[in-house]
């Protein structure tokens, strides 16, 4: 949007500075403004209307989570659980990219294996990981075995999904001359298939990110005795409401950050992103 | 596959190359094939591998379960008690997050203001917030609506708001100057753009919101699907609890296929 409205303004003379500046800083003005005010308007609340005694024990304001946070942060109780969401969080992502990329290739280049292998496909990606926890639990317990095939069950469909999209999208013309030439099926993967389907597999990537963080959530909610899901879990039992929202925070902001970089990533591979995406 | 191919197709059929039914459903069969040999190998495996029904089921087990599950109406409660909460939440996001997007891709500004919010949302698990929704709002239907209704909400806002930026700006000027009112600019030119939107939103957001049924059922409930697997986790009736996550597979497998068929026949446009 707003490299939209630059283009449109820069250009033109007959506005006033004053007027294009204000039209350069406004999405920017009002987007932090509508951050801000909400901010506000929930720090005040206990002030501006009277919380009943229970209530008040369930509630908590911006201020009092960032100090929670930042005591986590300081005294170190934060790094503990939060290595621990984080190796399920990198094994099940690594997984699923190294299941997922080749298998993505493959079944794009093969339309006799992709056609067996898209009941399950289909099936496995409209159903919600969180189905399988139980029984992940009764064969991998508590520990990280469980809560690393949730991400990586999660995680696996966006990456293979983007691939398989992105191969069968590559040039034929730009295949063909790989063959004429004497090249083989590795080379033509290597060549044309893999780079032009790139900007997919990057873009899987990033749905793939926020589908890894749930399952690391969710896995931690209902099946870990370890990792800062656990954390919050504990805290909410005990009504430490500004934990579960510190808790909240950081898996945001992880989250976002991950997301942003891999669009860095995205913007430098190309201008253009593919239109299908992976199921979310 | 009993598709008998009609006189029509046979007709298709006769101008191109004659081609047998096996060569047209190709990509279908093999599919089912491939099915067919995933079940068949899960069954016979366990003649060569010991078996023990406290770490796995086998198929006809599981179709046993099955069979029992229905007969005796269990499977049905729980799936009763479970799509309640899941369509008023549903419900609650399709007229909240249309309504929201759309104010936020008419009204310039009310998008500015409110697109980096509702993003820093989207993108952080709100799962996270399902322990305080149940201490909140106890344990019971309405922390399970909410929990749908979060999860399942901003799929409909993101999507309303770019289907009305990809509004024509030609046709709102058209339905302008040929002296329309404001609900022609609604029925004629926003509706018709923005419904397929709409449709996908919807698309991603039910597997959110079979996500939000589950969460809410594991965490706290009696009753419902979630808490049958759940169970029948706990008291290692693996066959049952098989059966339970294939009806949910076969839910979940219907439901995006349907909208996607939907998405298909209403927008053919847009089919990609």
């Amino acid at each position: 949007m707003s490299e939209l409205l630059e283009t449109g303004m820069a250009p033109a003379g007959d506005f006033a500075p004053a007027r294009s500046l204000w039209r350069r800083i406004e999405p920017a003005v009002l987007g932090a403004g509508s951050i801000v005010v909400l901010l506000l308007l929930w720090e005040l609340l206990p002030q501006l209307v009277t919380l009943q005694a229970g209530t008040k024990m369930l509630f908590t304001t911006p201020s009092k989570i960032a100090v929670t946070l930042w005591n986590m942060i300081v005294t170190g109780k934060l790094w503990a659980p939060l290595s621990v969401s984080g190796t399920g969080f990198v094994v099940g992502l690594l997984l699923s990219v190294l299941v997922g990329l080749p298998l993505g290739v493959v079944l794009g280049r093969s339309r006799t294996l992709n056609a067996m292998f898209d009941p399950f496909v289909t099936a496995f990606n409209a159903t919600p990981r969180l189905v399988f926890l139980p029984l992940l639990m009764l064969w991998f317990g508590l520990g990280v075995t469980a809560k690393v095939v949730i991400v990586f069950i999660g995680a696996l469909f966006p990456i293979l999904i983007n691939t398989y999209e992105g191969v069968r999208n590559a040039d034929r013309g730009l295949i063909n001359v790989v063959r004429s030439f004497g090249g083989s099926e590795w080379d033509v993967a290597r060549l044309v298939v893999v780079p032009n389907a790139l900007p997919y597999i990057v873009a899987g990537l990033r749905l793939a990110i926020g589908r890894a963080i749930l399952g690391v959530v969710v896995a931690e909610f209902f099946g870990a005795e370890d990792g800062l899901g656990v954390i919050m879990v504990q805290a909410a039992s005990r009504y430490q409401v500004d934990v579960v929202f510190a808790g909240l925070i950081v898996f945001a902001v992880l989250s976002l950050i991950m997301t942003g970089l891999v669009k860095l990533l995205e913007n430098r591979l190309g201008g253009w992103r593919p239109q299908r995406t992976g199921g979310e | 596959m009993e598709i008998v191919p009609t006189p029509a197709q046979e007709a298709d059929s006769g101008e191109a190359p004659r081609r047998s039914f096996a060569a047209r459903h190709r990509d279908k069969l093999l599919g089912i094939l491939a099915v067919v040999l995933f079940f068949a190998a899960w069954q016979a495996i366990f003649l060569v591998v010991p078996f023990n029904k406290l770490f796995i089921s086998k198929p006809d087990l599981i179709v046993l379960g099955l069979i029992d599950l229905i007969k005796s109406g269990a499977l049905l409660r729980d799936l009763a008690v479970s799509a309640i909460p899941f369509i008023c939440g549903m419900a609650l996001a399709t007229v909240v997050g249309v309504a929201l997007g759309i104010v936020m891709g008419w009204r310039r500004r009310v998008g500015l203001a409110l697109d980096p919010l509702m993003t820093v949302f989207y993108a952080s698990p709100l799962v996270a917030l399902s322990p305080l929704i149940v201490v909140y709002f106890g344990v019971g239907f309405g922390a399970k609506i909410l929990i749908i209704f979060f999860l399942s909400v901003f799929p409909f806002i993101f999507n309303a708001y770019a289907g009305v930026r990809a509004v024509d700006p030609l046709l709102i000027n058209v339905v302008r100057s040929m002296g329309g009112r404001e609900i022609d600019l609604y029925l004629k030119v926003l509706m018709p753009s923005v419904l397929p939107y709409i449709v996908a939103g919807a698309r991603i957001a039910i597997g959110r919101a079979l996500i939000g049924v589950l969460v809410g059922e594991f965490f706290a409930a009696s009753e419902g699907i979630g808490y049958a697997i759940a169970r029948f986790g706990d008291l290692y009736a693996l066959d049952k609890m098989f059966a339970c996550i294939l009806v949910i597979m076969v839910i979940a497998v219907a439901m995006t296929e349907g909208i996607r068929w939907a998405e298909r026949t209403a927008f053919p446009w847009r089919a990609q």
